[in-house]
């Protein structure tokens, strides 16, 4: 389980104050007005901010004083998740090992993660030469290598094309179901994930204003600031 | 009908060919040119080796410098950042005089060396040269870099603090791929400039063994009178020089559109390089800090400029600096003028732009002396002939900074200024003045003050009856009056410093 407690980020004339819990295995949709604090909260969690009082635990342990990279997390961003000096095949490869120094069961792992996303064939190409959505499934690959059990999912398919985004949501969410991830993705049109989180958290001003499931948040009798969001 | 850009690029090129042309058949030892050959093989390999040594150095140093202010943040970081624009935007016969007053024999090494009973060694030579263009280029190289490193997305830095990069794994993954694609055409604009480079090699050479093209011009001209050779060594520094620029603008990166999340993104490699960044950082301060710093000396000797000489000097670089920023603002403007019907900008205007990077100020302005010689004595003809090769040499810089922003305001609103009839003068009030005023300000104050502190077409025309502020500390300095040359040096600094100030304050405004 994730549980975020009083988690609170100090900016000039703003303070960020998180409270949140995410059920191991669950798919957390973050939505909310842009400049709410979405990308700020998935960043506390990944180690790019660094809060001022609070405790964030994950299964149980206290990820605050974790280096990023020491945190059972994997974070894809909406863009430059991929350094575009590399193939596909090595920037999925940085997952396991950033000197790129790969034996020969390593490199089998590069190509089964890449497999795993329908990008085998693509392994020795560019970023350059990747769709928008190809390029969002290599860092998909490669978030699946690092094998942590828990995945951010910054605003990733929110540059893609509508049908391509609903496909990414149910890929990502069939990945969820077979490595057992726990998922926290922020969404800019919640529709989309409707059917496929099982959690809505309602970020805005800094905080967690409410969660709960996409029945109850839209109900005619749900918060009024996620019906004012949503134009309902 | 003619276009006024496509004119004025006429005319351009028609000058610069008729200089040429004018110097060849002022000569008419022909015969004499068969004989350069091994001096002009001497000459390219002094002087390639010195542009080559400059080059390497300022890149290495540029590049460590540069990212070793991108991973730190300390207190007086802005101070050092100011220190290093100073040294890349200030005259470069300031920059001698800072060599001098630090590493000459009675400057502050030398001083030292002395009291503790050793002999300081000559600053003149192969080895002052290259260090007063290090302290020159590496500013240059720091500053373009460090701007690069910045607009990289910062998700790639947080990219590599979750993936557990190391140092080596950040200088691999997010370093080098930036110096790869920068390098190259920051190195051959820092080879052009060294290759090219014309008061440093004349203040501090030590004579012919280390003399550029440039130089070899200025002494053809100047001592000898030799036109015919010095049209020859022009057409070669032409040749030499278009080809460099050509070069330059093939390798200089496209505008890139990847602007992402949060610049200022920790690095992983923060703690593992601090020993290397405190070095690296020290390193630069002292070699860039004491020569621009010893200009400050020049406050004591303050009263001792107070002289009809230096006044007349003053007035003579105001009046030619202005007229000549004036005159690269107008001419850039004609230029760029195309922009406004074509969907891109005229390949002439550019030709007559850039190829004045490549023509030798002192073979232009010594062959357009030789074609209105008639008119007048040497020095009326300096007062014309200075401030307009000086807006001419500044031409390629006016034009790249105005002919971006007329191009812009066309594309974002040039059909509908044409939609609403909107032409001329109107048009320029209304549409462009908005969109050109900041770019107009940054460039009208960088070709005054590039011709403010121009030591090059003036050493041509110099002398008691016409003087410049540079003129006149090259003077000071050879005549080791360094107190003096100080106080000219702290003026220079203080005028180009303003006018970069007031610039600053103007685009910011008009941004």
């Amino acid at each position: 389980m994730l549980e975020i407690a009083g988690l609170a980020l100090r900016y000039p004339g703003f303070t960020a104050r998180y409270e949140l819990t995410v059920p191991t295995g669950a798919l957390c949709a973050v939505i909310g007005p842009s400049g709410g604090g979405k990308t700020t909260l998935l960043h506390a969690i990944a180690g790019f901010e660094q809060p001022e009082a609070g405790s964030l635990r994950f299964a149980g342990q206290d990820l605050l004083p974790l280096a990023p990279a020491q945190r059972p997390v994997s974070i894809l961003f909406q863009d430059h998740n991929l350094f575009p000096h590399l193939t596909a095949a090595e920037n999925v490869a940085l997952g396991l090992k950033p000197s790129l120094r790969l034996d020969a069961g390593e490199r089998e792992r590069v190509a089964a993660a890449l497999a795993e996303v329908n990008l085998a064939e693509l392994a020795s190409r560019r970023p350059a030469e990747l769709s928008g959505g190809q390029r969002q499934r290599v860092a998909l690959a490669r978030a699946l290598l690092r094998g942590k059990p828990l995945m951010l999912l910054d605003e990733p398919f929110g540059a893609l094309d509508p049908g391509l985004r609903r496909e990414m949501i149910a890929r990502v969410d069939a990945l969820r179901r077979s490595h057992g991830l726990t998922v926290l993705m922020t969404l800019h049109t919640p529709e989309e994930a409707a059917q496929t989180a099982d959690l809505f958290a309602f970020v805005a001003n800094g905080r967690v204003e409410t969660s709960g499931p996409w029945g109850r948040l839209t109900a005619k009798d749900g918060p009024a600031p996620v019906r004012r969001f949503l134009g309902l | 009908m003619l276009r006024p850009a496509t004119l004025t690029a006429l005319a351009i090129l028609a000058l610069a060919c008729g200089s040429l042309i004018g110097l060849a058949r002022a000569g008419s030892d022909f015969a004499s040119l068969l004989t350069l050959g091994p001096y002009l093989a001497r000459l390219l390999a002094s002087a390639g080796l010195q542009a080559a040594l400059s080059t390497l150095l300022s890149l290495l140093l540029g590049t460590a410098l540069a990212l070793a202010l991108l991973r730190r943040c300390f207190p007086g970081r802005e101070l050092l950042l100011a220190l290093l624009t100073t040294a890349a935007v200030a005259p470069t016969i300031v920059i001698a005089f800072g060599v001098v007053a630090i590493y000459g024999r009675s400057g502050l090494l030398g001083s030292l060396m002395r009291g503790i009973g050793a002999e300081p060694p000559s600053i003149y030579g192969l080895h002052g040269i290259v260090l007063a263009h290090v302290l020159m280029n590496m500013p240059l190289v720091t500053r373009a870099l460090l701007h690069a490193f910045e607009r990289e997305p910062g998700e790639r830095r947080r990219l590599a603090a979750a993936l557990g990069f190391t140092a080596a794994d950040c200088f691999r993954h997010l370093d080098w791929p930036v110096i790869r694609r920068e390098a190259p055409a920051l190195a051959v604009l820092v080879f052009l400039l060294c290759f090219t480079s014309f008061a440093i090699v004349l203040s501090l050479g030590g004579g012919p063994a280390n003399a550029t093209l440039e130089v070899a011009i200025y002494e053809a001209v100047r001592f000898e009178a030799d036109f015919v050779r010095a049209a020859a060594l022009a057409g070669l520094q032409l040749v030499i020089c278009l080809g460099l620029a050509a070069s330059l603008s093939a390798l200089t990166p496209r505008a890139r559109a990847e602007a992402g999340a949060g610049h200022r993104a920790p690095r992983p490699d923060l703690r593992t390089m601090r020993g290397i960044d405190a070095g690296v950082l020290a390193l630069g301060t002292v070699l860039v800090a004491p020569p621009l710093l010893s200009v400050a000396s020049g406050l004591a000797h303050l009263p001792s400029l107070a002289s009809v000489e230096f006044v007349r000097a003053a007035a003579t670089s105001a009046v030619i600096a202005i007229t000549a920023g004036l005159l690269a603002c107008l001419l850039a403007l004609l230029l760029a003028s195309s922009a406004r019907r074509l969907p891109q900008r005229s390949r002439l205007a550019d030709l007559a732009a850039f190829a004045l990077l490549g023509l030798p100020p002192f073979a232009f302005v010594a062959g357009l002396y030789v074609l209105l010689r008639g008119l007048g004595d040497p020095a009326s003809l300096g007062l014309v002939l200075v401030p307009l090769v000086n807006a001419l040499m500044a031409l390629p810089y006016t034009y790249r900074l105005l002919a971006p922003a007329l191009a812009t305001s066309a594309e974002r609103h040039g059909r509908l200024a044409e939609s609403l009839g909107l032409a001329g003068w109107n048009r320029l009030r209304l549409v462009e003045w908005p969109a050109l005023r900041g770019a107009l300000g940054a460039a009208f104050a960088f070709a005054t003050a590039l011709s403010l502190g121009d030591f090059g077409v003036i050493a041509l025309f110099g002398g008691p009856e016409l003087t410049t502020l540079p003129y006149l500390l090259a003077n000071r300095l050879g005549a080791y009056r360094i107190d003096e040359a100080g106080a000219l040096a702290l003026v220079l600094v203080l005028s180009a410093g303003g006018l970069a100030f007031l610039t600053q304050r103007w685009s910011a405004r008009h941004a």
